[in-house]
């Protein structure tokens, strides 16, 4: 992240340095207003997925759908943490649900929990299937289709559900495959 | 789709009805979850202000644009229209931003042209990878993500030429 960090930032202030010194500064801040912006919007969406979190976790539910899930996801992330897994297999089920926000505290916490048992297998695995897409329905989408006039706005579902599971498999496989020597569980 | 929105409520229900059987104190155990909150996005806000910060370059500079014209005839190589070679450039930064460009190609080529379709199949199957990247491992001092990242950009980039292909059939 620092080497693609550095490069991104270096060239772009060069290319600003160039045709448009005077955009470089709001650019930045608009980036830092987006950030800030963004960050109220996420703690609303964070105060409610964290408390029915906090609910399910209570409730005993989160324990039993990680117990049914855990044979699969003792494999998948090579971990045997019951508490880091109920908050992963949580996360990808909200990812497949499509539940807007509601992933990434738990994703979050999970890797914190990964990462705290040096199991960074673990949270590379959790990191690359959230970043490959997995929901069920492209939701937002649909919905900008609808917007736009088209007549039948669901009809990119079966493409975008194939490649999405393309990319998921591959991806899950690509860590598999290369990310298994820092494996220290 | 009405469905969809149903999804949400009946979890909520379920959940809490659930929860009194199981004599939860609801409300006690909901605040607390609620207080995770803040400290979680402020563990997330630097990186989130640097990743917008950069995106908002990446774009703005003309860097974007320049990558999207230099590489324009390798992805028509691999059957991805160059109109949506801009889309599938920016949705690894930014997610607000290449939902705009998804509405402009919508509305520039019709939501049901070959050009949008793939545009629609190409945004819905991939993520914003390095904000992911920045806020899932917002918390932790592990920072070696050259690795996971590079794999799920490729997994996204096969995707999508995967996407485009599909659209010509289906």
């Amino acid at each position: 992240m620092n080497g693609i960090f550095s490069v991104v930032f270096i060239i772009s202030c060069i290319l600003f340095l160039i045709w448009n010194p005077d955009g470089f500064l709001p650019a930045l801040l608009s980036g830092g207003e987006k950030a800030a912006a963004l960050s109220l919007s996420l703690l609303a969406v964070y105060c409610v997925w964290l408390g029915f979190f906090k609910v399910l976790e209570r409730s005993g539910l989160a324990g039993k759908l990680s117990n049914a899930v855990y044979p699969l996801a003792k494999r998948l992330f090579r971990s045997d943490d019951k508490d880091a897994i109920s908050l992963a297999s949580c996360n990808l089920s909200a990812n497949f649900l499509g539940l807007p926000g509601a992933p990434t505290p738990l994703g979050i916490k999970a890797v914190e929990k990964f990462c705290a048992a040096q199991n960074y297998y673990a949270a590379d695995m959790l990191f690359v299937l959230n970043a490959t897409s997995l929901q069920l329905l492209p939701t937002t989408v649909i919905a900008l289709r609808l917007s736009a006039g088209s007549s039948s706005p669901s009809d990119i579902f079966l493409p975008t559900l194939l490649a999405t599971l393309l990319s998921t498999l591959l991806g899950a496989l690509l860590v598999f495959l290369f990310c298994r020597r820092r494996r220290r569980a | 789709m009405k469905y969809v929105a149903l999804v949400i409520p009946v979890l909520f229900l379920a959940l809490f009805v659930y929860a009194l059987v199981k004599r939860v104190k609801i409300y006690d155990c909901f605040t607390e979850g609620v207080k995770e909150s803040v400290p979680l996005v402020v563990a997330l806000f630097p990186y989130l202000a640097a990743v917008l910060m950069l995106s908002e370059l990446f774009e703005q500079s003309g860097l974007s644009a320049a990558l999207t014209s230099f590489l324009a005839p390798g992805f028509r190589f691999l059957g991805i229209p160059p109109e949506i070679a801009k889309l599938v450039m920016m949705k690894p930064f930014s997610g607000s931003g290449s939902t705009a460009l998804l509405s402009e190609i919508f509305s520039a080529y019709g939501a049901d042209s070959y050009i949008a379709r793939c545009a629609a199949v190409s945004y819905g199957s991939s993520e914003t990878v390095f904000y992911i990247s920045a806020v899932y491992f917002a918390k932790v001092k592990y920072k070696k993500l050259f690795k996971p990242v590079l794999i799920a950009l490729t997994a996204n980039f096969v995707t999508v030429v995967f996407g485009c292909f599909l659209c010509r059939f289906l």
